[in-house]
């Protein structure tokens, strides 16, 4: 019995009782002992899931793919990922000898702390989503974050599950010389584009610099590339989504057709990279699409809440995650408002720069009405979208309670996109304002 | 009245939003009236730099910079061209840089610049950055003014002659820098990010002043309803618990 564990189990147990759940049990375990992570022993199946976007969805995918397999799961579902939700994760999911109680532990980790951690963690898979211009005042550029990402891998001999159809994340390939390397890549589709106006990271060809030569765009830099000089990018996918139906939200791989949590070809990518790790784990991959069909998207992703009208909250945090909010938001073929909590807190991320690199000029879409400009940085949201030459549509309600309370009281169909430390606020508030329609 | 704009390596020296700083100065000289061309250029395009009154350079990261060195090197000749007929030039961050003495990196290899200036680039280690809002106190063409932005760089530049301002929060040229930037009539050389120009409206104007003035001499600009600007640049100057009364009250043009 260790007297740190007890303590921290037990802890949880009285917030949980107090129906507070949170981090705080993972706070106090690395408070006392900075050595904590590492006296856990993981089950045989440990899975990492890092990237830039999509890595709580394909977390939880996993999980629920490998219990629908009957393994016994642990996972930080609510997306904890750095130290402190890691810590209290395996701290509740483990007996008094620091042995987790599971078959397997899938957990999603922060890419800029992965490399610390990562050896600590005794992965027996990695799983990238993708890497993206995300947070740079945190992150240090994009390019740092493979650096170290590439170091600690070297010597790892797990399965390492790559998006096939990202540069950046391939890159990891050539580097982890001793890791049994899984590709996944999806096929052209209706909505794939021969030119994009999104790829900012990885146009380059990372074995000798010269520019990559794309077939086709699925979204941002996710393509089919090639470097014509040194074949970096020439591929043979281990789970090849052969084709997409847009039409009913569903998709071919292995012969097999899967029906996606949502329609679009960001959540395909994280169905296929679910599938791809249940073939290296040689688990069946056709017992994840009762879990696609089923799964229901975390707090703040394409979440509704019923104002005067619908209301739908999504995050963004990064360009390439808002603009496909802004492509999702623009294909509703309604009127709309909409309202941007634009925050600049530590895990926003201090720089607000990003938004100048996203395709705020979507909205210059009939369709849509008004533009509110809420959150700590309201005003340079409003400036962003004045020099789209949508002056005339931006309104700036500093408050959330207010920027809520003009959208309800607007009573036309809105959609919110909110970042990081805006989405916890906004939703409480959204909830508040949906309960006085429901008396 | 036309302005030729040539925006250099757009595809590779943009990190932080620094295409924001095109889109302001685009939308500036459209709402007056003034006729804005801008022409990009990258690795082996053929430009006559000396053609355009305005010159923008952004910055990049570690790897994209190293592409571009070569190739900006070799167009040494032209640049100079463009500086003996006047051309404006508004650096970011990476391109600040590169109009230096050298830049010396990490691992100490010493990577010569430009050599317009004196001032040379000395990288600190791999996790130590100057990141975070700044703002600083600037006089530019005779006008007094506060400007804010973000920086982030791990590059310490220094034996600057002329800076572009005091830093009033922030970093600067250095850690705990007492200014920030280089300028003298023609360049403008700085490490704020943000992007610069939405937030700063008056370096947005006295930049149009300085491209137009090889052609058409000093024109005095037309003012814009700058509200919005004015609010945002308020709040994160009182965040920074600077009064925003110390702001200068003339109009920019």
């Amino acid at each position: 019995m260790d007297i740190n564990l007890f303590l921290v189990q037990k802890l949880h147990s009285v917030l949980s009782k107090a129906g507070r759940g949170g981090s705080l049990p993972g706070t106090l375990a690395l408070k006392l002992d900075k050595d904590f992570l590492s006296r856990f022993q993981m089950p045989g199946r440990t899975v990492l899931v890092t990237g830039t976007n999509g890595k709580t969805t394909t977390m939880n995918l996993i999980a629920e793919a490998m219990k629908a397999n009957g393994l016994k799961v642990v996972c930080n579902h609510r997306g904890d990922n750095l130290n402190v939700g890691i810590a209290t994760t395996l701290a509740i999911a483990s007996d008094d000898q620091y042995r987790v109680q599971a078959d397997a532990a899938v957990l999603e980790v922060d890419e800029l702390t992965l490399y610390r951690t990562f050896n600590t963690l005794h992965p027996t898979a990695l799983v990238v989503t993708n890497f993206f211009r995300d947070q740079l005042d945190r992150a240090g550029e994009l390019e740092t974050i493979i650096r170290k990402l590439m170091e600690v891998t070297e010597n790892f001999e797990g399965d390492l599950i790559l998006n096939g159809d990202d540069p950046n994340s391939l890159r990891l390939a050539d580097n982890a010389k001793k890791a049994h390397v899984y590709l996944f890549s999806m096929a052209e589709t209706i909505k794939s584009r021969n030119i994009s106006d999104e790829a900012s990271e990885g146009k380059f060809c990372p074995r000798c610099g010269r520019p990559l030569i794309y077939d086709y765009y699925q979204y941002s830099h996710i393509g089919r590339f090639r470097c014509p000089f040194d074949g970096f990018g020439k591929i043979h996918p281990d789970l090849y989504v052969s084709s997409v139906n847009f039409d009913n939200g569903t998709f071919t791989a292995d012969g097999h057709v899967y029906h996606s949590f949502l329609n679009s070809s960001y959540s395909i990518y994280n169905c296929a990279a679910v599938l791809c790790l249940l073939k290296a784990c040689g688990l069946d991959p056709v017992k994840a699409d009762e879990v696609f069909k089923n799964y229901k998207l975390k707090e703040g992703r394409n979440e509704v809440f019923n104002l005067s009208k619908p209301c739908t909250i999504n995050l963004v945090k990064n360009p390439t995650g808002a603009n496909e909010v802004m492509k999702f938001i623009t294909a509703q073929p309604m009127d709309k408002n909409i309202c941007i909590f634009l925050n600049d807190n530590d895990l926003d991320g201090c720089d607000i720069s990003w938004i100048w690199d996203a395709h705020f000029e979507r909205l210059n879409d009939p369709l849509v009405h008004t533009i509110v400009c809420s959150g700590r940085r309201a005003y340079d949201m409003a400036l962003r979208l004045k020099y789209e030459g949508l002056e005339d549509r931006i309104r700036v309600i500093e408050g959330d309670r207010e920027a809520i309370a003009w959208l309800d009281e607007a009573n036309m169909e809105s959609f919110v996109m909110a970042t990081y430390t805006a989405l916890h606020s906004t939703r409480a508030v959204l909830k508040k304002q949906a309960g006085r329609h429901r008396r | 009245m036309k302005l030729k704009l040539l925006w250099m390596y757009h595809d590779l020296m943009d990190l932080y939003g620094d295409k924001g700083n095109i889109q302001v100065l685009k939308t500036r000289c459209e709402k007056r009236g003034i006729e804005i061309a801008v022409d990009t250029c990258t690795i082996g395009e053929l430009r006559t730099i000396e053609d355009y009154d305005l010159f923008f350079l952004g910055g990049g990261a570690d790897r994209e910079q190293g592409l571009i060195f070569e190739d900006l090197l070799s167009r040494r000749d032209g640049i100079e061209a463009a500086m003996k007929r006047n051309t404006a030039f508004l650096l970011i961050c990476g391109g600040y840089q590169m109009f230096g003495q050298y830049y010396r990196d990490q691992d100490g290899k010493e990577v010569p610049c430009l050599s317009f200036f004196d001032y040379y680039t000395i990288a600190s280690d791999r996790d130590h950055r100057c990141i975070g809002n700044i703002a600083v106190e600037t006089e530019m063409d005779g006008k007094k003014f506060l400007t804010v932005g973000f920086e982030n760089h791990g590059g310490m530049t220094e034996n600057v002659s002329t800076p572009f301002g005091k830093v009033l929060y922030g970093h600067g040229n250095t850690f705990d820098s007492g200014f920030e930037g280089f300028m003298n009539e023609q360049v403008l050389a700085t490490y704020m990010h943000g992007p610069l120009l939405p937030k700063n409206p008056e370096i947005a104007d006295l930049m149009i002043q300085r491209a137009l003035r090889r052609n058409h001499g000093d024109v005095a600009l037309e003012p814009l309803d700058d509200t919005l600007e004015k609010r945002a640049k308020e709040i994160m100057l009182s965040r920074l618990n600077i009064s925003p009364s110390e702001m200068s009250e003339t109009p920019a043009s």
